[in-house]
């Protein structure tokens, strides 16, 4: 139900380690931000569009993940069109483009257990002053995966039951039922959590 | 933080991630369609409070970072925080936080309903309306260099949605709170 975003591949981009993919996109935000020139965003535009389209997705493919992004991007252009003098527009839209291909390409190319040892490690710092225990963060996003799909069964059989009543689909009389339910098993999972041992507290 | 708290906080956000799975329905007198998943923020300030609130929601928007497709439409990934909406994106957990702030200040056992139902309004307008825009327009503004008044003018046409979200998330959240109350008790 929740496949990854990340697209199955070998380039040069795919083996580059994820903290690298990481600064580089902080570093190319950063640089992107700094300049108005167009001489140095028109290329970083063209080199990221070309990063993001040769990872090995169809066109269709790679502009669905983006489609939306850009558009949004090109309705506030359309705004700005009308506020801000041409070359300060064209500046704005190319480095938001160029950021969001380079941003796209790298949730393309790394999995999704490579994100995950790279937060575990960013978290180590907080973990030592005490804050918050880095191996909860991992239970908690492995708790979402698991329950996502019981989540939306449960959810399909609220709209089941709606159905064979003939009442109408509201979101209003769907998300309590829902809410309600998901809720009470809090504490059967955390018992059966703790009944493992699983956070030795 | 208990086992309960950590499933509690996990669990509503695998409910954010169902929510954006449910088709939006898209009403005739605005243009933009209601996800359910939008009415996430002012639910989970509302029925589990502020500090679980907010962390399922930075959790959520950790799914996102790491390229899971969570957001409503099977969008996810870095490209969608690194656009122009992402500040609404990472202001939701500071909004779900001040959502559940509100709530847990104005909301009691045995308050008659109207109060109830008026202290989750507040709590899913102040939160999940004010403190949401109050950051991401600005960030909205600040990269994509559209004035700051032109962003805010040009956001009101999402504000009829967002206070019929929000009535929704009320009269969810006082359901939730009358069969199964979670909002911890504030003193």
């Amino acid at each position: 139900m929740l496949t990854s975003l990340y697209v199955e591949g070998n380039s040069w981009f795919h083996r580059l380690p994820v903290r690298v993919k990481l600064i580089a996109l902080l570093l190319l935000s950063l640089s992107l931000f700094a300049t108005q020139s167009l001489y140095l965003l028109v290329p970083a535009f063209l080199l990221c569009g070309w990063l993001y389209f040769s990872l090995g997705m169809t066109l269709r493919q790679a502009l669905a993940r983006i489609g939306l992004v850009f558009f949004t991007i090109l309705v506030l252009a359309a705004v700005n069109f009308f506020l801000l003098p041409l070359p300060e527009v064209a500046a704005l839209v190319l480095r938001l483009m160029a950021l969001v291909f380079f941003a796209a390409a790298v949730t393309a190319t790394t999995t999704i257990s490579a994100f995950m040892d790279e937060i575990t490690i960013l978290l180590k710092p907080l973990e030592r002053i005490g804050l918050l225990n880095a191996a909860d963060v991992s239970l908690a996003l492995g708790l979402v995966l698991r329950f996502v799909p019981d989540i939306f069964a449960r959810y399909e059989a609220i709209r089941e039951a709606h159905r064979a009543r003939g009442l109408p689909i509201r979101p209003l009389t769907i998300i309590g039922p829902l809410i309600v339910l998901t809720l009470k098993d809090a504490d059967t999972i955390a018992a059966a959590i703790d009944a493992r041992g699983f956070r030795r507290q | 933080m208990n086992t309960r708290d950590l499933v509690l906080v996990a669990l509503f956000a695998a409910i954010v991630v169902v929510l954006g799975l449910i088709p939006p329905i898209t009403l005739g007198f605005i243009p933009v369609p209601i996800t359910a998943q939008s009415m996430g923020v002012m639910l989970a300030g509302c029925i589990i409070g502020a500090k679980r609130g907010a962390l399922a929601f930075l959790l959520f928007v950790l799914l996102v970072a790491i390229g899971l497709p969570v957001l409503s439409g099977g969008r996810g990934g870095l490209a969608v925080l690194a656009g122009p909406s992402g500040g609404f994106i990472l202001g939701w957990a500071v909004a779900a936080y001040v959502t559940g702030l509100i709530a847990e200040r104005f909301i009691h056992e045995g308050q008659p309903e109207s109060r109830q139902f008026g202290g989750f309004f507040l709590a899913s307008v102040v939160g999940g309306i004010v403190v949401l825009y109050g950051i991401g327009v600005p960030w909205l503004s600040a990269v994509t260099g559209t004035p700051l008044l032109a962003a805010a003018t040009g956001s009101l046409a999402f504000i009829p949605g967002d206070l019929l979200k929000a009535a929704i998330a009320t009269l969810a959240a006082r359901a939730v709170y009358a069969g199964y109350p979670l909002l911890p008790v504030r003193a």
